[in-house]
């Protein structure tokens, strides 16, 4: 009883820190959402509008265009980095001259806050004095220009998180393959099965945890994306990298809309959770298979 | 090796170390006065230095804590007058010097909240009617009423231009003006004044090169120089276009510099009805509204591949590093693009002149009824959630005095008071600048500030889009404007305007 309640004690300050820094603001958003508030509006005022906020939603072209971009821009980055990562991580786990200088170089983008990485890219890219301009159109005879053509823009955000976020994936992939066994991988070698085959049936079923765990990370991530793309594009051209996150940024920040913003916000936070869960089905599916 | 990298390491530690000890550079001190004045005005600074230092005492120590736009007059203020002021008052200026974006949201967060974060912000002209219809300013005038004990002798809202009337209401001041300047067109008088190009433009069109009056010679002069370019494997083009794709001021260049010059003022909005679209007694997508926009967006093709991913500060910075022929720039940067040697290549290249326009928007600015162009600036004002008010009224009283206009003006290119325009020094940089600061008093009445929308950002946000498409070359204008006007439209109605 007296272990009990000291423990409780000890949990204390977490409990109270979790409360007011996580689930006061949830609960306050979660209220918001439920009224029309807009601090330029005739009023001013906060005035109940029921579900109305979250009707809105579903007709709302803004929200399921910004919708429908992110869930490709996150399908495609996350994949890439996951494959790519992994790739990397084979080749790493591996002793070769210049390991450790290449390992070093490779996570050096982790270190850059996204806002900086943002501002270099748009540096790197900015037509009319970028370097990707100058030398794709010299080169290659390319008319590369973010600020013009939306699929330039978008294969861009793309790009740039890829080379943000890659090492990210890389290290942890690393440090679950060089933790994993040895003997099975040779038993297996010995006993006939190809390189392949060991890939298939013996690491990636091994290394299905930290799969599952660095998609999770990688995908609320990139659901949730803005700085980066803001500084490179703003959201632009017109709205072709206007992710959610920007998108729930203008109808705040821009428009003053909190009460919308709010909803669109709990909404984004459940699709976030929705998506996490499925996925983690899915993904504990194909590993139950696998052995 | 093991002794030689801890050598090293010692010596970039110790560099690191020295490096964030040294003491900042001492910003540019203002210019003393002039030898001949001198002696009459001796006494003067001392009689004030004191009574700063006075009315200063009781609030020694606190800090207060300012937001702004990160523009040159801004960056003085904090840099120089901040420091000018904490050592005439004792009192701690921390100012945030910010994008544009954030200088709005941050404030209008902080007051709708009533946190106190402020205790003095930047109130683009712009927005002041939104602050104004929440109550979230305090009178300045009535505050200093209320503390005549805190009325500094050398300020005094008469002195300020007629911009200050934009920051009035109902007989209360609620801001202190501390820049305005007007947009004005800027050319490379170098390449008009050219002989060779001179002759080509007379050949090809007909008339001679000059400032565009109208927009069929500003299309003709970009056009040219724009194969004038090409011609000569020069990085010119005929142009400069603030259209950036992702940020509002690209609508802001379209609502408040071209349609205007098209004879559409007011965003195009019926301030009467809260309507924009022509069926509803607006504007906004008429006939002249699109002509407007289909000339601007025409402009992309002999405008500098940076002109989609340009703001306000890229605009500038083009004209600066020589890339266009001719623009709308914002009067701020006017003075350092004509003298600053190290951020510009066309010093002493640059003319200044009224922007090109329609027939019949002269004539409706000078009746008042419209205008030729967009007159910019802002204020300090206190917020009403501030909570060293007093030490507040002190510091936009010291922004406000006659002595520190001239070399803040000088810093960047802003005038808020009439005696401003005599100063020597003004004088005698307007000439480096081809006349921009004439320019600015003479046919300062032509231009105008941003329409009273007291929800003008939460408007613009819900518009920016289509405008952006347009510059994107996805929708053309006329669609842009029809599917911006009701947009605008639903937006006031959701405000609650226009009902």
């Amino acid at each position: 009883m007296r272990s009990n309640r000291m423990g409780w004690g000890l949990l204390a300050p977490t409990l109270i820190i979790l409360g007011i820094m996580g689930l006061l603001p949830f609960f306050y958003v979660l209220v918001v959402g439920f009224f029309d508030w807009n601090v330029v509006s005739a009023t001013g005022k906060p005035i109940w509008t029921g579900a109305n906020n979250f009707r809105r939603l579903v007709f709302d072209p803004n929200f399921l265009g910004a919708m429908s971009r992110t869930l490709l821009f996150t399908v495609t980055v996350v994949v890439s980095e996951l494959v790519l990562g992994f790739v990397l991580a084979q080749a790493l786990v591996k002793e070769f001259p210049g390991k450790s200088f290449f390992r070093t170089i490779h996570a050096l983008p982790l270190m850059v806050a996204p806002i900086a990485v943002g501002a270099t890219w748009r540096l790197m890219t900015v037509p009319g004095f970028g370097i990707a301009p100058y030398y794709l159109d010299r080169w290659f005879g390319i008319d590369y220009n973010i600020g013009r053509y939306a699929e330039h823009a978008f294969a861009t955000t793309i790009l740039m998180d890829v080379w943000h976020w890659t090492p990210f994936v890389t290290l942890t992939m690393l440090a679950g393959l060089s933790a994993l066994p040895k003997e099975p991988m040779e038993q297996a070698l010995v006993d006939g099965a190809n390189r392949w085959q060991v890939l298939r049936h013996l690491t990636l079923p091994m290394m299905m945890p930290v799969i599952i765990t660095t998609t999770f990370i990688r995908l609320m991530d990139a659901l949730r994306v803005v700085d980066e793309v803001y500084l490179l594009t703003g959201g632009g051209p017109g709205d072709s990298t206007r992710f959610i996150g920007i998108h729930i940024w203008r109808v705040v920040m821009t428009w003053t809309d909190y009460g919308y913003g709010s909803a669109v916000s709990l909404l984004v936070y459940y699709f976030t959770l929705v998506l996490c869960w499925l996925l983690f089905i899915a993904l504990t599916q194909i590993g139950r298979q696998q052995e | 090796m093991f002794r030689w990298n801890r050598v090293l390491g010692f010596v970039i530690v110790l560099s690191m170390l020295l490096t964030a000890c040294a003491a900042p550079a001492a910003p540019a001190a203002p210019a003393a006065p002039a030898a001949e004045e001198a002696a009459a005005e001796e006494a003067a600074p001392a009689e004030a230095e004191s009574w700063w230092a006075e009315a200063g005492a009781p609030y020694a120590g606190v800090t207060i804590r300012g937001i702004s736009e990160s523009t040159p007059p801004s960056r003085y203020s904090a840099e120089v007058l901040g420091q000018m002021f904490t050592e005439a008052t004792g009192i701690n200026v921390e100012f945030e010097v910010t994008s544009w974006d954030e200088m709005y949201n941050k404030p209008i967060r902080d007051m709708e909240a009533n946190t106190g974060i402020y205790d003095f912000v930047y109130i683009e002209q712009d927005h002041i009617y939104s602050y104004l219809s929440r109550d979230f300013l305090t009178d300045i005038s009535a505050l200093l009423a209320e503390h005549p004990e805190l009325q500094s002798p050398d300020f005094d809202f008469g002195k300020f231009t007629s911009f200050i009337d934009n920051f009035k209401q109902d007989g209360g001041i609620y801001g202190v003006p501390m820049e305005a300047f007007i947009k004005p067109y800027l050319y490379r008088a170098d390449l008009f004044a050219d002989p060779d190009i001179q002759a080509a433009f007379q050949e090809q069109y007909g008339y001679e090169l000059a400032p565009a009056t109208n927009h069929d010679q500003y299309r003709d002069i970009a056009e040219f120089f724009t194969a004038y370019g090409e011609e000569n494997d020069l990085e010119l083009w005929g142009t400069t276009v603030q259209g950036h794709t992702g940020h509002p001021s690209a609508t802001y260049e379209l609502v408040e510099t071209i349609l205007p010059t098209f004879g559409v003022y007011n965003w195009g909005i019926n301030l009467d009805t809260w309507k924009a679209c022509v069926e509803n007694g607006g504007e906004m997508n008429s006939d002249k509204a699109k002509e407007g926009f289909a000339f601007w967006l025409d402009m992309l093709q002999y405008a500098p591949p940076e002109a989609t991913s340009s703001t306000w500060d890229e605009v500038a910075a083009t004209f600066a590093a020589g890339r266009a022929a001719q623009g709308w720039v914002y009067g701020e940067n006017a003075a350092w693009i004509a003298t600053d040697a190290d951020r510009s290549v066309v010093i002493g290249n640059v003319g200044v002149a009224n922007p090109p326009v329609a027939e019949g928007v002269i004539a409706d600015a000078e009746s008042g009824a419209g205008y030729i162009g967009y007159y910019d600036g802002g204020a300090f004002g206190i917020p009403y959630s501030s909570k060293n008010k007093e030490a507040a009224l002190l510091w936009v009283q010291f922004i406000g005095q006659e002595s520190v206009q001239a070399d803040w003006a000088a810093a960047g290119a802003r005038i808020v008071m009439e005696s401003t325009f005599d100063d020597p020094l003004i004088v005698e940089i307007d000439q480096k600048v081809s006349g921009y600061y004439t320019l600015m008093r003479e046919a300062g009445p032509l231009y105008r500030g941003a329409a009273p929308l007291p929800f003008h950002n939460t408007l613009r946000g819900n518009i920016d889009t289509f405008i952006w498409q347009a510059l994107a070359g996805e929708i053309d204008a006329a669609t842009a404007l029809d599917g911006a006007c009701v947009a605008a439209e639903e937006t006031m109605l959701q405000l609650g305007y226009g009902e």
